[in-house]
């Protein structure tokens, strides 16, 4: 890092790029391939969250019920996801001895099930 | 007994159908019975018009307002006294409490005969002012009889009364000249909405005490139109009291006489005096201006219930009346009226620019609404709105109030429930256009977990299958 230091802005451009891509590079290797498949579904649901709330912003808030239903059914799962990604993640294995990926994936399920019969209702 | 058959031959000849709405039963009070024979065609025409009448002396001991804590007579008319006063059975306290039991009063004064104080102080009790000189009388140098009073000029020839505002109807129109001779003048207070004047004095008249001979007047009571010879005083019980300032506009002497107006080219005419003593009679006795209502209704214009021409017709299928309402809801109400015509019920009409009105009020009103005529039944018409309740729960009142001068008071309230919305009665969101991006936002968030659990459900675990020993699980 002093080279890098005494050559100037240009370089640390080029090491930041560097870093990115051996950064992707080490994720798509390393990463579990369900971990994967949890990752692309938090991608997706970030989308589908950030479309309605720029129409909100552009479009107005009415109804207002709706809005925070079709919102909160993408945030909401996302929590859900990201739950499920904790609890079957292989470098937690530690704090999760006594929690299997079946039973991981139950509570996910249940509690997604729960999440939409909210939205729908909320919605009217 | 000549002069009582002329009288039924001339009841015959003028008979009037007519009946009072109110009752039949009248009193005249009235001092000598010779004072009697002097009025005997006004007497005639009451009785042709289906009142019974008793005629009593105010020394009469047998006189009573009440019996049984009842009015004892629907009417009652009293011509003036020689007397100090009324006599104990017509105290100011005992004619206030008759007609706060709803019965109405015809009181005649004289000019002649100084007015008693306890007609003075009964007066006022109404808000009628009479001259505190006691023989005083109305004066005009232009309006008066030639042929009877050419010199004194206190025998009133006017012309028939006109409404006071073009919405209000008017009862006391005759054809030709009302003599009213030696007329006690009488000043209304302006506070009272209850008084209203029927005939008025011309601008031209004033009030004089013929006792003090002045050349000239000073201080005068009161002058022109400020003066009332008839006036008329409805209480909130609709109750009538009518003030005559002239009794002997009553006489049978100036029922036809021939009378002439001052200055050139007048002619002598005849007076109709008759006329416009039965349309005193009739107005005070209530059998003018007395409005009835029949039926009040209202239902939820809504769903099946919608545009029901006819809530008669339809019967037991319609929920008439119902105590509790929705916000946002179409309401129908209707509401029945009658005017009494004669002898019978017929349908009202209010006077052309007025109109019958609907408040729909909790504490002030919501909408106020013209009624619509929508129907006529022989009897009555039936005038309704229809409208939408306001976007505020509460309990509310239908309120029709019709207030007018020489009509009997209207005031019908109906009491109702508003509720708001419950909670299915919210309009759905798929329904509402605006709410499609967020549906469309929770479908595909669902269908996207759906294909995320499928695609889970056949990917490979990302560890092996743990062997769960029995000693490892805690549960």
């Amino acid at each position: 890092s002093n080279a890098s230091a005494s050559l100037g802005n240009i370089r640390n451009a080029q090491d930041a790029q560097q870093i990115a891509i051996s950064l992707w590079n080490n994720y798509v290797e390393k990463t579990p391939q369900r971990t994967k498949l949890i990752d692309a579904f938090m991608a997706f649901l970030m989308v589908v969250g950030g479309l309605q709330f720029v129409y909100c912003v552009i479009a107005g808030n009415y109804p207002f019920n709706a809005f925070l239903a079709g919102f909160s059914a993408t945030v909401g799962q996302f929590v859900l996801t990201a739950s499920l990604r904790i609890q079957t993640n292989a470098d937690n294995e530690n704090d999760f001895k006594n929690l299997s990926q079946e039973r991981a994936f139950a509570d996910f399920v249940f509690g997604s099930m729960i999440l939409h019969f909210f939205c729908v209702n909320f919605i009217n | 007994m000549n002069l009582r058959v002329l009288g039924l031959l001339l009841a015959l000849l003028g008979a009037v159908a007519a009946l009072s709405a109110q009752g039949s039963k009248l009193l005249v009070v009235l001092e000598d019975e010779a004072e009697k024979s002097k009025y005997s065609q006004f007497w005639a025409s009451l009785e042709d018009r289906g009142f019974q009448v008793t005629y009593k002396s105010p020394k009469d001991s047998s006189l009573s307002l009440f019996a049984y804590g009842e009015p004892a007579y629907s009417h009652l008319l009293v011509l003036p006294t020689k007397a100090k006063g009324l006599g104990p059975n017509l105290t100011p306290n005992l004619i206030v409490d008759f007609i706060n039991a709803g019965s109405n009063i015809l009181l005649a004064l004289s000019a002649q005969l100084s007015v008693p104080s306890a007609v003075s102080s009964l007066l006022l009790e109404l808000d009628i002012t009479l001259p505190p000189d006691r023989n005083s009388l109305i004066v005009d140098h232009f309006n008066y009889d030639t042929q009877s009073a050419n010199e004194q000029h206190d025998v009133l020839l006017l012309p028939s009364p006109q409404a006071s505002r073009k919405d209000v109807k008017n009862y006391f129109s005759v054809d030709g000249l009302i003599a009213f001779p030696h007329t006690v003048g009488q000043v209304l207070g302006n506070a009272s909405p209850l008084l209203s004047p029927v005939v008025k004095a011309p601008s031209t008249a004033y009030i004089y005490n013929p006792k003090e001979e002045f050349e000239s007047l000073e201080d005068v009571f009161a002058t022109g139109s400020q003066i009332n010879i008839v006036s008329a005083f409805q209480a909130r019980n609709s109750a009538r009291f009518t003030v005559l300032g002239s009794v002997e506009a009553l006489e049978d002497k100036w029922f036809d006489a021939s009378v002439q107006l001052p200055g050139a080219g007048k002619k002598s005419e005849k007076t109709a005096n008759k006329a416009f003593a039965q349309k005193l009679s009739a107005w005070t006795f209530k059998e003018l201006g007395v409005l009835r209502v029949g039926s009040v209704s209202h239902y939820l214009n809504e769903g099946s219930q919608k545009g029901v021409s006819n809530t008669t017709a339809v019967g037991a299928a319609l929920d008439i009346n119902p105590t509790i309402y929705r916000i946002k809801n179409d309401v129908h109400y209707s509401i029945e009226m009658s005017e009494w015509e004669n002898d019978h019920w017929a349908p009202f009409t209010p006077a052309a620019g007025d109109a019958l009105q609907l408040e729909f009020s909790m504490l002030s009103p919501f909408w106020r609404l013209d009624l619509q005529p929508t129907a006529q039944t022989a009897n009555s018409s039936i005038y309704s709105a229809e409208f939408k309740l306001p976007d505020q729960h509460g309990i509310f009142n239908f309120f029709v109030e019709y207030r007018r001068p020489f009509l009997t008071s209207v005031e019908e309230k109906r009491t109702v429930t508003v509720r708001h919305f419950a909670h299915d009665e919210w309009p759905r969101s798929f329904v509402i256009s605006g709410a499609y991006p967020w549906i469309g936002g929770i479908w595909v968030t669902v269908i996207g977990w759906v294909i995320f659990v499928a695609v889970w459900l056949y990917s490979k675990p990302a560890q092996p299958k743990r062997q769960l020993k029995a000693g490892n699980v805690k549960r």
